[in-house]
This record gives C-alpha cells, sequence and structure tokens, in this order.
C-alpha cells in the first residue's frame, strides 16, 4: 500500500514521484523541512524570482526541469516505470496515441489508427508511414512487435512486463519459476498474440475482451526500439535512440543531468516549444525547492513540506493541476469485525473530509472512488461520503458496534502519515466513541502483511492510474484478482460488471457498466474515499508550463514567453 | 615498526568480518522486501520478480548472502544496485567527491579548531576564550539538518554568493558551502578540546619548573606546552576522519552531492544490504588506515608511546 500523501502512480504525466520514493529524500526532507521551517522564520520570505539564464546548448527557448528523484542510471522506456524515467522518455519517445491535453480524448501519435473487433478482444494497429528512430532507421510495426516481444520475455525482467500480460501467449514467456531459481530464457520468444501484418501495420489479440486497450496504448513502457538497440540493449543504455521530438545532447554519464535538444527528424504531432532541456537530478525535493528560489532551475515540484508557504514564496510563478490521485481509508477483508457494511459507511460517515483535506493542504473531499478528470466520474457517486455523524452513530448501532481498539496503520516513512492517521483516528473515537490506536509500519512491511492478511486494521492509501480510465481505478484495486486489491476484496457481480464493461465496444456504454461496478464498490466500500490531492509546481517568468485538466502540469510543453 | 603495522593490519581482519557482518545484519533485519520498495504499488510478474531475487541472491539464507556480498567485494565484481546502476562506475563517479569534500572539510574544521583552540587555551578567560566557549555551545546545540538548510537558504538562496548544490560549478566552488558547513559545525569538538589540553598541559608541574628554570613564554608553549598537549587532539583528529564520513551522508544528501554518502543513504532506504556492507567496507579500511596512521603519528610526538 501506497504512503498516504503520495500515490501510486504508474504512469506517464507525473514527475518525480516512483523511484525510490517511498523512503526517498524527500520524504525524509519533509521532517526536516518542518524542523527547518520552526527554526527559520525568515525562510518564508523568498520573493519567487525564478528566471534562469537557461543552460541549454544551442537553442534559444531553453529550459531547465528540476527532477526531486534519484539520477538514472539507463533510460529505456521498456524497463522503466518510475516517473523521472518517464519524464524522460516522454521527451525522447512518442507514443503510439495520447490524451489530448484539452478535450480529454485520446489522439494518435505514431499510430494512424487503432480498431477494435466487434468483441474488443483483438486489436489492428496501424502506423503512420514516414516516422523515423533518431538513427534514421524507418519506424516500421516489426519494432513494436519485437520491442514488446523482448519486454515480455520474463527472464529479461524488464519493469514494463506486466503490461503484456492481457496479450495472448504471454504465460509461454513466463513460465513459474520455483523460488529461488533463476528464469531460464524460455525458448518461446514471441507471443501468439502479436502479429505483423504488413510494414506497418500489426494485431494485438488479448487473452481476453478489454474495451480500454486503446487507452493504455499511451503508455511509453510501449515505446519502440530499433533494431540495434534490440540486439544489445545493454550497450544503449546511456546512448538511446528514440523516436520522440527529443534527442540526447551530447554524451551523458550515469548520474549526471540529461541534457536533450530537438530532433529535426521528429514528424510526429505534438511536438514541445523548447529547443534544448536540461533534466536536473535533485533527490532531496527541499534542496530542488532552494534551487528554484535561487534562480537556476526553471521548474520545480513543490514539496510536501512547502504546500503551505510556495504562493509566498513564488507569487507569480506557481501553478497547481489535478494529480489523478485518490487516496483512501483501507478495510481490511480478512478482519470479521469490519465485515458489515453498515460499519464501513458508519466509519465514512464519520469523518470529515473537508477538515481532513484542508489539513492535507490542495486536497478536494472525495465523494466516489474515480479521480474527478477521468471520464465517467460522478460527483454524487458515493452516498456514504458525506460527515453526518448522527446516521454514523446510527449505522454503527445497527451493525452492532465495534469490539475492541481500532487500529490504524500509518507508513513511517512518510512524512505525514502519521498526522493523517491520527486526524482520522480522532473523529472516529471523538464521532463514533470508539477507542483508537495507531501503528506506524515501513510501506513495504505494510504491502507484505496485507498481502499476507495479517495486518491489523486500517489503513491509508492512494491509487493513481496507469491510463485515464475509469476501470483502471475499479479493476486493479476491486476486481477479484486486480492487482492491487488492497483490501482483498470480491464480490462476483462487480466482476462480472467489469467483465462486461471490458467487452463492450462503445465506450458510452462500457462506462455505464463501469459505473455500476463502482456502485457495487461503494454499496460494500473496501475503500473508503477520503480525498484527492492536487500537485503544485513552480516555474520561472520565462516559461508557461502546460496546464491541463486532463494530463496534469507538464514542463515538456511549456510555452516561452 | 613493520611488526607493528603487520600486526595492526592482521588484527583488523576479524574486525572487519565482524563489523561488516553486524552491518549486514542490520540492514537485513530491516523489515519490508527491498524489490518491493523499490517498486512502491506496482505488482510485478512473478518471472521478473523471480529473475531479480536471484540476480541479488535475496532468496539465499542470510549468511549465504553475506558470504556472497564478501566474495563480490574482495573478488571487485560488484555487480549493479537494484535499480541497475553500475556499482563499480558510481565507485568511481562517487570517491572523488566525498574525498573532495572530506579533505576540504577537514582541513576548515582542523584549521579553525587549531587556531581557537590554540588561542583560547593560552590566553584563557580572554574574549577570544569567553566567545568561543559561547559560539561552539551554540555550534553543538543546533541540529545540523538546520544549519546545513539554513546555510543553503542563506548563501546560496537569498544571497546568491555560492551554489545551492550540485557540483555543477566544479571545484572548489561547488563544495564550499557544504565543506564549510562541515568544518565549523565539526570544529567546536577539537576547539574545546584544544583548548582544555593546552590549559590542562600549561598548570603541569614541569611548565611551572621550567618556568622557574627561567625559559621563555613562546619557547615554553611551543617547545613544552604543546607537544604534550597534542596527544588527545591527534586522537581527536584521527576519529574525526573516520567520522567524517557520517557527515558527508547528511551533507551530500541535502547539498545534492554525488559521493558516497548519499550513496549510502540511497542504498539504506532501498535494502541494498551489498552496496551497503561494501561502503561500511570502504570506511572500515579507512578507519583502520588513519588509526594506524595515528598511532605512528603518536610515535613521533611523544617518544613514551614509540611503538616497535
Amino acid at each position: 500500500m501506497v504512503s498516504f500523501d503520495r500515490p501510486t502512480w504508474r504512469l506517464f504525466r507525473l514527475p518525480a514521484l516512483r523511484r525510490g520514493s517511498w523512503f526517498d529524500v524527500r520524504r525524509v526532507s519533509g521532517v526536516l523541512g518542518v524542523t527547518l521551517g520552526l527554526a527559520l522564520v525568515l525562510s518564508s520570505c523568498g520573493d519567487g524570482k525564478g528566471s534562469s539564464n537557461g543552460s541549454g546548448a544551442g537553442g534559444t527557448k531553453s529550459e531547465v526541469i528540476a527532477l526531486a528523484a534519484d539520477p538514472l542510471d539507463f533510460i529505456n522506456p521498456l524497463n522503466e516505470n518510475s516517473s523521472p524515467g518517464i519524464q524522460i522518455a516522454q521527451a525522447m519517445f512518442a507514443p503510439l496515441v495520447a490524451t489530448d491535453p484539452t478535450t480529454g480524448k485520446v489522439v494518435n501519435v505514431m499510430a494512424d489508427s487503432v480498431t477494435p473487433d466487434k468483441t474488443s478482444q483483438t486489436w489492428t494497429i496501424k502506423l503512420k508511414a514516414g516516422n523515423s528512430f533518431q538513427n534514421g532507421q524507418p519506424l516500421t510495426a516489426k519494432d513494436y512487435v519485437d520491442s514488446w516481444n523482448l519486454t515480455a520475455e520474463g527472464s529479461n525482467a524488464w519493469d514494463n512486463n506486466g503490461f503484456f500480460a492481457k496479450v495472448e501467449g504471454y504465460d509461454a514467456l513466463n513460465p513459474p519459476t520455483p523460488e529461488g531459481a533463476t528464469p531460464k530464457p524460455t525458448s518461446v520468444k514471441t507471443m501468439t498474440g502479436l502479429k505483423q501484418v504488413d510494414d506497418l501495420t500489426f494485431t494485438v489479440k488479448l487473452k481476453v475482451p478489454f474495451s480500454q486497450f486503446g487507452l493504455t496504448l499511451q503508455y511509453l513502457g510501449l515505446a519502440p526500439l530499433p533494431e540495434e538497440v534490440r540486439k544489445n540493449p545493454d550497450a544503449y543504455k546511456r546512448k538511446p535512440i528514440g523516436n520522440g521530438a527529443y534527442k540526447l545532447d551530447g554524451d551523458w554519464s550515469a548520474g549526471g543531468d540529461i541534457k536533450v535538444v530537438k530532433w529535426d527528424g521528429y514528424k510526429g504531432p505534438n511536438a514541445p516549444e523548447a529547443d534544448a532541456i536540461t533534466y536536473r537530478f535533485i533527490p532531496n525535493a527541499d534542496t530542488a525547492y532552494n534551487e528554484f528560489l535561487a534562480g537556476t532551475v526553471d521548474f520545480v515540484d513543490v514539496p510536501a513540506t512547502k504546500i503551505k508557504t510556495f504562493k509566498t514564496d513564488a507569487p507569480d510563478g506557481w501553478v497547481t493541476g489535478v494529480s489523478s490521485g485518490a487516496n483512501y481509508l483501507v478495510m481490511p477483508a480478512w478482519d470479521q469485525r469490519y465485515k458489515n457494511p453498515k460499519l464501513r459507511h458508519a466509519f465514512s460517515l464519520a469523518i470529515d473530509r473537508k477538515a481532513l483535506a484542508d489539513l492535507v493542504g490542495l486536497a478536494t473531499p472525495s465523494s466516489g472512488l474515480i479521480s474527478p478528470d477521468i471520464d465517467g466520474y460522478r460527483a454524487d457517486a458515493c452516498k456514504y461520503c458525506g460527515f453526518d455523524v448522527a446516521k454514523a452513530k446510527t449505522l454503527l448501532a445497527e451493525a452492532g458496534g465495534f469490539s475492541g481498539p481500532v487500529n490504524i496503520n500509518y507508513n513511517t516513512t512518510s512524512a505525514t502519515g502519521q498526522l493523517f492517521a491520527e486526524a482520522i483516528g480522532n473523529m472516529l473515537r471523538q464521532n463514533l466513541g470508539l477507542e483508537v490506536k495507531y501503528t506506524g509500519k515501513t510501506g513495504s512491511e505494510l504491502t507484505e502483511l496485507a498481502q499476507q492478511r495479517k495486518l491489523d486494521g486500517l489503513r491509508l492509501g492512494g491509487w493513481g492510474h496507469d491510463y485515464p480510465s475509469i476501470e483502471d481505478y475499479l479493476t486493479p484495486m476491486f476486481k477479484t484478482t486486480g492487482d492491487a486489491n488492497f483490501a482483498h476484496y470480491s464480490n462476483p457481480k462487480l466482476d462480472a460488471l467489469l467483465a462486461q464493461g471490458d467487452a463492450q465496444a462503445n465506450p458510452e456504454t462500457a462506462i455505464k457498466l463501469y459505473q455500476q461496478a463502482e456502485d457495487v464498490a461503494l454499496e460494500d466500500m473496501p475503500l473508503i474515499p477520503l480525498y484527492a490531492k492536487q500537485n503544485a509546481y513552480l516555474h520561472s517568468a520565462k516559461i508557461e508550463p502546460r496546464v491541463s485538466k486532463f494530463t496534469g502540469v507538464q514542463a515538456l510543453y511549456a510555452t516561452f514567453k | 615498526m613493520t611488526g607493528f603495522v603487520l600486526r595492526r593490519v592482521l588484527a583488523a581482519v576479524p574486525i572487519g568480518l565482524i563489523v561488516t557482518l553486524g552491518v549486514f545484519a542490520l540492514v537485513f533485519a530491516m523489515p519490508g522486501d527491498p524489490l518491493r520498495e523499490l517498486a512502491g504499488d506496482k505488482p510485478i510478474p512473478a518471472a521478473v520478480l523471480a529473475a531479480k531475487r536471484a540476480q541479488f541472491h535475496l532468496d539465499d539464507p542470510f549468511i549465504v548472502q553475506y558470504l556472497l556480498s564478501m566474495k563480490d567485494i574482495l573478488t571487485g565484481n560488484f555487480g549493479t544496485t537494484f535499480a541497475g546502476a553500475d556499482i563499480a562506475a558510481q565507485l568511481q563517479l562517487r570517491i572523488p567527491v566525498t574525498l573532495k569534500l572530506a579533505t576540504m572539510g577537514l582541513v576548515i574544521q582542523w584549521i579553525a579548531g587549531l587556531l581557537f583552540g590554540l588561542y583560547a587555551g593560552f590566553k584563557r578567560n580572554g574574549v577570544v576564550d569567553r566567545v568561543l566557549l559561547l559560539a561552539t555551545l551554540f555550534i553543538l546545540a543546533v541540529p545540523l539538518l538546520v544549519v546545513y538548510f539554513a546555510a543553503q537558504y542563506v548563501f546560496g538562496v537569498e544571497l546568491k554568493w555560492l551554489p545551492v548544490s550540485g557540483i555543477a560549478h566544479g571545484y572548489p566552488l561547488s563544495y564550499l558551502l557544504p565543506a564549510v558547513c562541515i568544518g565549523l559545525t565539526g570544529f567546536a569538538g577539537l576547539a574545546r578540546l584544544t583548548r582544555t589540553s593546552i590549559v590542562e598541559t600549561a598548570n603541569a608541574d614541569f611548565v611551572k619548573t621550567a618556568r622557574a628554570k627561567g625559559l621563555g613564554e613562546q619557547r615554553i608553549l611551543w617547545g613544552h606546552v604543546l607537544p604534550n598537549a597534542l596527544l588527545p587532539m591527534v586522537t581527536y583528529m584521527g576519529v574525526e576522519v573516520g567520522g567524517i564520513f557520517a557527515g558527508a551522508l547528511l551533507a551530500e544528501s541535502i547539498f545534492n552531492l554525488p559521493g558516497l554518502g548519499q550513496f549510502m543513504f540511497q542504498a539504506i532506504k532501498l535494502k541494498e544490504g551489498g552496496v551497503v556492507v561494501l561502503l561500511s567496507t570502504l570506511a572500515f579500511v579507512m578507519f583502520i588506515a588513519i588509526n594506524l596512521l595515528v598511532d605512528i603519528v603518536y610515535g613521533a610526538i611523544d617518544p613514551r608511546v614509540r611503538n616497535v
């Protein structure tokens, strides 16, 4: 389970969240930052001057983007799902499709068309002609098919292997391995579901129908690698050959800044404005923030410790954007005491989400299980997400009360985990008269205990989508076999509704079915919705980052003044 | 002398084994699964997980993992970190950074500590002595983190005299601020020890004898007081050299210097036992070497403890 203030981002869009983020410098620095804040009253008087000289080579429009993360050691989008890695990949690789920042609809980038068959089980992807890699080789269907097969082979242990689990024939490349044994390369090297039709066309046959597959194609974990890289990926760890709008500027050594310049050969749509971009890795988020205040970087994430002060630190240079992150209180399905939905509803109604969101800062109270920027979001989805103490007490009584103390687990590696857990605990104590206790453990320990169904009590968790679909909230968290089913929840009715939605070719009808599934989940309430968080960023006077309701805040697509 | 050095080096071997085993055990005992820590909540396919676990020997028993790590260290076959970084390349990149930071920090610390300590000791109860007492009290009381962030904010963000972080401005500019921070926060202890040591020695009988013999004050100070007062200072300075690595851990993290301290920090948070043990071994070897050096210096300063 993810920390409370940091949902699990798995995909594009959000900077600096993943690699090592469970106990990253940001978190530690959170505590440090608070200490410092107390000690240094003067520190809130930054004046937000933030125009850097722009250090990109050659370009007139250059920007320096701070990434509050450990430096990357290699660039390979297929073996990368950390947020900084994906940000770099966004500059250097172009996806098949992308979300339009204005309309929220999926538009083609490298793909000319993406067409499902009637059942949404077999998808035909046709590429635009005339695109090439940065080494000059034309981009063909074979590049996609071969790159995907390479990633799907379990013994390569590439990070985005799991994405292909939906494709027919994946299992043959990922045979079960006895514990402790090294997986052997399989004799089968290709998935039966992937077929090249001609130079620019290939088909993907999935194991089961999946109406949302087209949306998932914007993931950069599906980027193509050219043949010379596929033959020896290790040799190209630090000299990637992309198909995107930017290429590496000069040599890049591990641990250093990553400098990219515009690549003339990029013929796809959505080319950003910047001529040159420097990605600077500053693992400590407070240090990155100070670098911005000193005017040496053009764009930075606001760390949790500065949420209360960033608007005064940079009065003319801040933006906020949706983070698609929804945060929940997780019920342990393995504990009979929490089984009764009425008790869960009582807990939910006893939580003052407005007060909690104020405490979190830059957050809005949740009224459903999915994030507000997603198609299919309903502001009134949840019937039990108001704040109604009287009703909560009645429901708790109807559920037969609760015996023993409620234990709330929090992530000790999060700067704010304990604070938020205690806020919720106090609400349950005051409003329902329950006895509450708290237990702190590391994030991975909480996940491990929960997976073994040994975790006692509630915990906090968050989720951010991989692809912008209501389905990517419901399937991972609520389907019986969901890969992020934190609560170990299972309801055949919900599974059936999801399967129907997956098999539905009409997007509108599919969303309706998914919404019915959400209603089932809200009625059973394995997760109590808490709040959705926004992200904040600072930018220098010379750039204006792109802010979209659908794709968040992106410095890559900044306009220059 | 050779015999002495040999004996010390041989004695260091079992100590090194105990230290590395202890460190490895501590990392091993940290809760949570390291690969899961790296992946967050993203489900890892079973085959991928198995491949990674096998690569890093995570399914082997504790002692086997330890021995494999030690074998890697001794054979110079460092492998990669969980995240895929080549460890040998990392060391190559990071050792110079830490060395530059540590030497600069130590030089500042020693010069400031000795200078103020000696002066305050010679002129005890004078203005410098009293100011130093207060200043060192203050420095010892303020948490390092506060000092680091405050210095970064004042000199980097507000005054813009020095870079906020990173090594983009090269040596020595990029290292100056963190080195001064390390030096100033470390000098207090040395200054106070030096002062006390000088004061104690100055009150010793042999100094009174020297004075009774009619020796000049300068000669008493430089010829009699200082050599005798030096011993505890040399010990302290030796310990400080070892301790500088611990200081670098924090300073490198906050000032974003890609040195060994930052590497250690990352390795601990990701439960990378192999890397932690490797870095601990490096620190240990350095510590042993410095201790040996201190012992040899002892002999040079004071014939009574000359090692044979």
